[in-house]
């Protein structure tokens, strides 16, 4: 019997970039959401449509005592006698986006029922979302490789600087993330959920939303495997083998399911969104969800 | 092997054991090398898979069970086989088995034939022709040759025969047929016992030239058996004897069975070391002695242990003369009268029916009577006198009564054991100076040595002997004076006793008094029958036709076929023309037992021949082929591995929603085999009442029912007794213990005071033996509630038709001792036993209660209940009351009444309360509802 699942090498992230793109542009109902989000709400050179700091103007106002000096407009007063206006402008902060793709030695499983390793769909997801963020002007960064920045061509700017990283097994430090911004995580989320949520803790505090794309391969879900087989983990080389793997597959699923429903259910109560996807499906269903995710969000307000 | 009693019949296939360490390199290797799949989620799952599981360690024990599976099926295949025998060929052209099937045979009867068939075993691998002979056998037997299977069906319908061998003639026989077979094995398998003719007949056998001799005689010979029995006055002795070569002191219980095998007496015969002979006591009364009909040896399973008793060892026959006809009218004053009261337990009496005293005594002499009891006869007529004499000098024993006409006779030498004085002696008359005299002690010597002299006895008057030398030595009693009150003596083989008073209370009040009794009796016991009756009765009075035989086992069998009629006598040979047993017919029978009163059982000696003798040991092939067993267990323990590797792969643990199930079939699969191997054990335990059971049956009041084999009316009995026993103990002082469900054939009735009978027309009909016992149970005061359930089953149809059950029932007391019956009247004590109720319903309305009617009863019509004693034995209702009480788990009822009426069932609960109590209370309370008469009496 062919072997079901192989290890893939890093996927060459022009590639991705490529693919990412191509898989934004196959998903036209995300453009048009991301057009309208990109004229709305979240972008980040476009009004709040609350006073704050910015570039447009927003409203005149009677000047209260404490307000500068300085932003008494003049010629607004002028036209009224007795009473002084301030100018308020229209709050305008770029929103950064902080995306990141697990590019361990388990997401470079690919079995045969999939079309792409799971490095290579978590790279997509991330380098598509950045494409489309950097489009509505929002900042986008990768923990622990570059800092927030907003580009037009951000999605290949970071493509760059993920090309020329070293892959790593290790998780980046979410501690250096700050309040107020989106974070997006595409991985397996194979590690037990306390690791998950200990490496994670961090973002729980400080009105961070937390996208987690779980990329799953379907033979993991489904464990097709039976017979005698020895099962190799990529990640930590460890070794088992399983007399008949048919008669634990019900077992496994249960547990496999079980600790994404337990995923599952932590970011729900934190207000987070997770999402999976499998990677014999198409990359665009999670970036729709994921967007719905972060309109939903926003417009449920804080 | 030699330190082990195991021998391999194929030990080269031993080696193979040496392969052991290569299978466990193999075992090591396996499982083979698995599929190798990269699979991230390892973590999770190796929270499923065992870690052991890892190809290079299969768990040691697992390994060790595989190791000890090859090794037992090589061990297997090597052939195995525990206690070998020693397989020693048969040597010559020909093999010869002589083997003694006599009577001291039957006891290890099958392993002498194991013996044999070995030998045949042997024999058939070099297809040799077999002689097989049996000693006790008819000597024109078939024996040969045979082959082997023929040899073998022959050896296997052989069975011992409670005869002794007749070795010449066999031994010859065998001798002839070697003649033709020069050199053939000779197996001599003897019973060890020595018998006449045995040296001619080794001599003879050992003459045909074997070319060997196998010589079987048993280890230990520990068989008893009877040779003689004597009924004694005081007690029953008999006599066994054992072989010489058992030495050891040893004790058996004799016993005594009547007619029917009931044993009715035992006595213990101990056996001192060396000794071969020993005695038995049985000191029971004479009535008893006379019920014996044989004798056994508890333990012993032959013909020798089995003795006979015939006519001669039990009843005599007395024969009553008088010299006068009996006058009917004064019946006390008859001669005979305390004779005949005297004996009749003991003997049987015949008496002449002719007065004629010629006629009389050839009359009774041709029943051959033990003794004749003359009272008071004087001179006898000269033809009967000579056949008396004559009958005397062949064992008879004249026993004669002194009187006025004896006295007045003269002297007869023969008929009187002392000469007498003529006239007689009166002591204590008016006229007389002296007083009546007492019994002295009886003398030694004399047979009533052992009584004690009776004080309240006196004579009047006697008769006098002349003194003479031996006059001491002839009185058998005597009185205080020293005149002898009894003189006996002996003529020839019989003997002539007298009584030298009268045998009524005239001249003493002897006869009278218990010692009169004991002092006949013992002088019966001193007589012997002369001859049996059927030996007259029948034409051919010298042959008597085979009644019932021993057979080899030492039971009573119908005769064979080989049994000839016998002719009695000291000289009748016990063979198989005429078996040990009993030659008769119903009217009288001789017993023929085997051993003569002098046998003795000697060690057979081994003869000396010029071939080899070599010993062959009586003993069951006890060797044991462990091939089966060891592949059984390589197959148990492939089995165990099986459910290991599926333990191991998870299969057990993986559906913990068929565990239930495989778990139930398990215990199924448990139960069923316990089932099989213990097929009796709950039947065997329901037949005897354990003493636990009987206790826990009364230690509290218990309503039983009778199970009827149908489940479903036994459940609603029990269920219906169930709900009695809550409303009994609801409401009443009563509270009953569990329903009891008897069987009626086993169980212990007498602890339940009321049995409920539902009558189910499908159960089988009970045995006669049960209808018994129920019928022990209602005469002891016990109570059948008999339901037949079937009101509106019953009853729509025309009047004659009965329903099933009611006919069941019919048959049931068609058997039973039942009394009138009648529905129970309105003042009858059931009606008011607690409740003050009329009728007794049950499921059903309508159908009376039936009880015993008491006719006695007085039924005054100021009295609102009708005295009487007793309870009635019997009740039947048609109303299925068990159906009205029943109720489930949770108190509700289970049926529906007929109507549905609830008032109904608390009625025949009431009904039942009332029943109950009549049953504890009986009567008490036809007295107790006249309380608040007297109560309103006392208040006054």
């Amino acid at each position: 019997m062919a072997r079901i699942g192989e290890v893939t090498p890093h996927v060459t992230v022009q590639d991705a970039l490529v693919r990412a793109r191509t898989r934004a542009a196959l998903v036209p109902d995300l453009m048009v959401e991301a057009r309208r989000v990109v004229n709305t709400v979240i972008a980040g050179w476009h009004g709040r449509r609350r006073r704050g700091i910015g570039e447009n103007f927003w409203q005149f106002r009677p000047y209260v005592e404490g307000d500068a000096i300085s932003r008494i407009d003049w010629r607004r007063s002028a036209r009224e006698e007795g009473h002084l206006y301030v100018r308020d402008q229209e709050w305008e902060a770029a929103h950064t986006v902080w995306l990141w793709a697990d590019r361990s030695p388990s997401m470079l499983y690919r079995s045969n029922r999939a079309e792409v390793s799971k490095e290579s769909r978590a790279i997509v997801h991330v380098l598509a979302l950045a494409e489309l963020l950097s489009r509505s002007g929002e900042r986008i960064a990768w923990p622990g490789l570059t800092d927030p920045f907003a580009a037009r061509n951000g999605a290949e700017r970071l493509a760059q600087y993920v090309a020329h990283a070293e892959p790593s097994a290790e998780r980046p430090d979410m501690k250096q993330i700050r309040r107020f911004c989106d974070v997006v995580i595409s991985s397996d989320f194979l590690d037990p959920p306390d690791e998950i949520k200990l490496w994670l803790d961090p973002l729980t505090r400080g009105g961070i939303r937390v996208h987690l794309i779980e990329v799953a391969d379907p033979t993991e879900e489904t464990f097709p495997y039976t017979g005698r087989i020895e099962f190799h983990d990529p990640e930590t080389g460890e070794r088992l083998t399983a007399g008949r793997a048919e008669t634990v597959a019900e077992e496994y699923r249960n547990l496999y399911a079980a600790r994404r429903e337990e995923l599952r259910r932590w970011c729900k109560s934190l207000g987070w969104s997770y999402t999976v996807n499998h990677t014999d499906r198409l990359a665009s269903e999670a970036l729709i969800q994921v967007h719905t995710a972060m309109t939903s969000d926003m417009e449920i307000g804080r | 092997m030699n330190f082990l009693p195991l021998s391999f019949g194929a030990p080269m296939v031993l080696w193979g054991l040496i392969a052991l360490p290569v299978i466990w390199w193999l075992l090591r290797l396996t499982p083979p090398s698995p599929q190798r799949e990269t699979f991230p989620p390892l973590a999770i799952l190796a929270r499923i898979v065992r870690r052991e599981e890892t190809p290079q360690n299969s768990p040691w024990w697992l390994t060790l069970l595989r190791l000890a599976l090859a090794a037992l099926v090589i061990l297997a295949l090597a052939d195995p086989v525990f206690n070998p025998r020693e397989r020693t060929a048969v040597s010559g052209q020909a093999l010869a088995i002589v083997l003694d099937n006599d009577w001291s045979s039957a006891p290890d009867w099958d392993r002498r034939v194991a013996t044999a068939e070995r030998l045949i075993a042997d024999a058939r691998g070099s297809g040799l022709p077999i002689v097989l002979a049996l000693t006790a056998d008819r000597p024109n037997q078939d024996i040969g040759p045979f082959d082997a299977d023929t040899a073998i069906q022959r050896l296997n319908a052989a069975e011992p025969r409670p005869v002794p061998p007749d070795r010449p003639v066999i031994y010859e026989r065998v001798a002839d047929a070697l003649e033709t077979m020069p050199g053939a094995t000779l197996a001599l398998l003897t019973n060890g016992l020595a018998a006449p003719g045995d040296d001619a007949a080794f001599e003879q056998i050992v003459a045909a030239d074997p070319s060997e001799i196998r010589w079987g005689a048993p280890d230990r010979t520990s068989l008893l058996a009877f040779t003689d029995s004597t009924n004694e006055p005081e007690r029953f002795t008999v006599t066994a004897i054992r072989p010489e070569s058992d030495t050891a002191p040893r004790q058996a219980t004799a016993y005594a069975s009547d007619e029917r095998g009931r044993r009715i007496a035992e006595a213990l015969i101990t056996f001192g070391a060396g000794e071969t002979a020993a005695t038995g006591e049985m000191r029971v009364p004479f009535e008893l002695r006379n019920d014996f009909a044989s004798i056994g040896i508890s333990g012993e399973h032959h013909a020798g242990a089995l003795h006979l008793l015939d006519e001669n060892s039990r009843r005599r026959r007395i024969g009553l003369l008088a010299q006068s006809a009996e006058d009917e009218a004064q019946p006390l004053l008859s001669p005979l009268y305390y004779i005949r009261r005297a004996l009749s337990p003991y003997a049987d009496l015949i008496e002449a029916e002719s007065a004629d005293r010629s006629e009389a005594i050839p009359e009774l002499l041709d029943q051959q009577p033990a003794a004749i009891i003359m009272a008071d006869v004087g001179t006898l007529p000269d033809a009967a006198r000579e056949q008396l004499v004559e009958w005397i000098h062949n064992g008879g024993t004249l026993i004669r009564f002194a009187g006025p006409r004896l006295a007045a006779a003269e002297h007869d030498e023969e008929l009187l054991p002392v000469r007498l004085r003529v006239g007689e002696r009166s002591l204590g008359g008016t006229l007389s100076w002296s007083e009546p005299q007492p019994v002295a002690e009886f003398p030694v010597g004399s047979p009533f040595s052992d009584l004690t002299p009776p004080r309240d006895v006196t004579v009047n008057r006697q008769v006098l002997a002349e003194p003479s030398a031996d006059i001491v030595e002839r009185a058998w009693a005597s009185l205080a004076d020293g005149t002898p009150l009894v003189t006996g003596a002996t003529r020839e083989a019989g003997r002539v006793i007298l009584f030298h008073i009268t045998p009524e209370a005239t001249w003493s009040n002897l006869p009278i008094s218990g010692t009169f009794v004991e002092m006949l009796r013992r002088i019966v016991q001193l007589s012997q029958n002369q001859g049996s009756v059927a030996g007259e009765q029948e034409e051919t009075a010298t042959r008597l036709a085979p009644y019932r035989m021993i057979s080899a086992t030492g039971t009573m069998v119908p005769p064979g076929p080989e049994a000839e009629p016998l002719t009695p006598g000291p000289d009748a040979t016990v063979d198989l023309a005429h078996p040990p047993g009993l030659y008769g017919s119903e009217d009288g029978v001789v017993a023929h037992n085997l051993l003569a009163s002098d046998a003795t059982l000697e060690t057979l000696a081994r003869p000396e021949a010029p071939v080899t003798i070599t010993e062959a040991h009586y003993a069951f092939d006890s060797a044991q082929p462990l091939r089966g067993a060891l592949l059984a267990a390589a197959l148990g323990l492939l089995a165990l591995d099986t459910l290991a590797v599926l333990w191991l792969g998870g299969l057990l643990r993986r559906s913990s929603r068929r565990r239930p199930a495989s778990a139930a079939s398990a215990i199924l699969i448990a139960f069923l085999a316990f089932g099989l191997l213990s097929p009796d054990r709950a039947l065997a335990q329901q037949t005897q009442t354990s003493e636990a059971e009987a206790i826990d049956a009364i230690s509290a009041t218990r309503i039983a029912y009778v199970i009827t084999g149908n489940s479903s009316v036994d459940a609603i009995s029990r269920a219906g007794i169930m709900g009695l026993s809550r409303f009994l103990t609801d409401k009443t002082a009563l509270e009953p213990g569990e329903p009891a469900g008897v069987d009626i054939d086993t169980d212990e009735l007498s602890f339940y005071p009321l049995i409920y009978w539902p009558i189910d027309a499908n159960a089988p009909m009970p045995s006669e033996e049960a209808i018994a016992r129920i019928d022990a149970y209602m005469q002891e005061g016990g109570t059948v509630l008999f339901d037949t359930r079937d009101q509106y089953s019953a009853g729509f149809d025309s009047s004659d038709s009965v329903s099933p059950e009611t006919q069941r029932l019919r048959d049931i007391l068609a058997n039973l001792d039942v009394p009138p019956l009648e529905p129970v009247p309105e003042d009858h004590v059931l009606t008011k036993a607690f409740y003050i109720t009329s009728e007794f319903p049950g499921r059903y309305n309508g159908s009376p209660l039936w009880v015993a009617a008491d006719m006695n009863a007085a039924s005054p019509s100021d009295r609102p209940v009708r005295s009487g004693d007793g309870v009635s034995p019997i009740m039947i209702t048609g109303n299925d009351m068990a159906g009205a009480w029943a109720i489930d788990s949770d108190g509700q009822p289970l049926l529906p009444t007929v109507p549905s009426n609830s008032m109904q069932r608390v009625y025949s609960l009431r009904a039942g309360v009332n029943i109950m109590m009549y049953m504890l209370t009986g009567n008490y309370k036809s007295d107790q509802v006249h309380v608040p008469a007297l109560l309103e009496r006392l208040g006054q």
